[in-house]
């Protein structure tokens, strides 16, 4: 399915406490009073902690692709919400949501992401009051 | 047979024997709601403590350490922290010290044993031994690691675990970091139903912090699990490092 345009509407949300750390910390990169949206074809999917990495090509309206990284939460805190190694598979397309990066690259963390078809990835989001 | 009489006559107004311990065994997982501490577990804190308050989820923006007050090069040092530079492969999987790594959003298993206790964390595959025979701290110029040196005893219901020898590593993983003379007391005890564990950590670092700072922390028993590999693979410093570039490149 064809990429849908950049739907980056970056929307000053409720407030939404930081997600699960890992590494690095969710406050210092992330804006969480930011939420971005984004839908693109999946080039890969990295499942190693200390985060995940969804890489995927989004393509806005004037047909400019630009290139999006998504960070999950760390893998081990993905298992327990159904997720897998072959969750993501390039080729198809998705729709992430999540908080922006707070330097303005295309870079987020993820949320949620659900498949075209509307069904979400893994057993529930990530976000406020998150369990690992 | 009057012997005997008396001997039993003794067995019963003999003081019960005392209590084991609390059975700490098993997998724990933080809890994630937000709940007041209990009053008379922050009344054993030591005078001039503050209670940080990034527990869990909740973690500090640059430049914010939670009532922590720093000694004038600790406070420049993490002034000029930034957050790239924990982002290289040279870096991204280095485990924190425990002082940073207790308080996340990551189970661990409980192996008890009056002699020994192991806790095994899944951030980071890091592993601790509680040493429960009476022991002291090794010398200070032992060998420190980021688990450090622990050595436990039980105060009543609760458990007191005593570390030093913990290398230098971060305590609010914003530039805020401790030195390897940092010193660590916490105080876990069971709640009332035995389904959760209440603590307290509590350190003081001469070096680096002017106060003293604290974290309230509530896990609880989820049977069943087990923690996973952590595993941690640097290669995703290259993802980011990667970011905003034109792909291909």
């Amino acid at each position: 399915m064809k990429s849908r345009a950049l739907a980056a509407a970056v929307a000053l949300a409720c407030v939404v406490p930081a997600a699960a750390l890992a590494h690095h910390s969710f406050a210092v990169y992330f804006d969480p009073d930011k939420e971005v949206s984004i839908t693109g074809k999946v080039t890969a999917f990295r499942f190693t902690n200390p985060h995940g990495t969804v890489v995927l090509d989004v393509t806005d309206q004037q047909g400019k692709v630009t290139e999006w990284r998504a960070e999950t939460n760390a893998p081990v805190v993905l298992m327990r919400r159904g997720w897998a190694r072959d969750s993501i598979k390039p080729g198809e397309t998705v729709t992430i949501d999540g908080w922006v990066s707070r330097d303005g690259k295309p870079y987020m963390r993820l949320r949620r992401a659900v498949r075209a078809d509307g069904k979400l990835i893994g057993s529930a989001a990530f976000g406020q009051a998150d369990q690992s | 047979m009057r012997a005997l009489l008396i001997a039993a006559t003794t067995l019963m107004v003999a003081p019960a024997p005392a209590m084991a311990e609390p059975d700490l065994r098993g997998f724990w997982n933080l809890s994630f709601g937000s709940e007041q501490p209990p009053a008379d577990l922050i009344a054993k804190l030591p005078a001039n403590t503050v209670v940080i308050e990034d527990t869990g989820v909740v973690e500090f923006p640059k430049d914010e350490y939670g009532g922590l007050k720093m000694k004038p090069e600790a406070l420049a040092k993490a002034t000029a922290w930034q957050p790239e530079d924990d982002m290289l492969v040279s870096r991204v999987c280095l485990a924190p010290s425990i002082v940073y790594a207790l308080q996340g959003p990551f189970p661990f298993e409980v192996y008890q044993t009056p002699d020994l206790i192991v806790l095994k964390y899944e951030y980071f595959d890091q592993v601790r031994l509680i040493h429960m025979d009476g022991r002291g701290h090794p010398p200070a110029d032992a060998p420190h690691s980021k688990m450090g040196h622990s050595i436990g005893r039980w105060d009543g219901d609760e458990l007191v675990i005593d570390t030093t020898h913990i290398a230098a590593s971060t305590i609010t993983n914003n530039g805020l970091d401790h030195s390897d003379k940092i010193h660590m007391v916490e105080r876990y005890r069971l709640s009332e139903d035995g389904k959760s564990i209440l603590a307290t950590q509590w350190f003081e670092d001469p070096e680096v912090l002017e106060n003293n700072g604290a974290r309230y922390i509530k896990w609880t028993r989820q049977t069943g699990q087990y923690v996973y590999p952590y595993e941690c693979d640097p290669s995703f410093a290259l993802e980011y490092e990667r970011i905003g570039k034109p792909a291909g490149q």
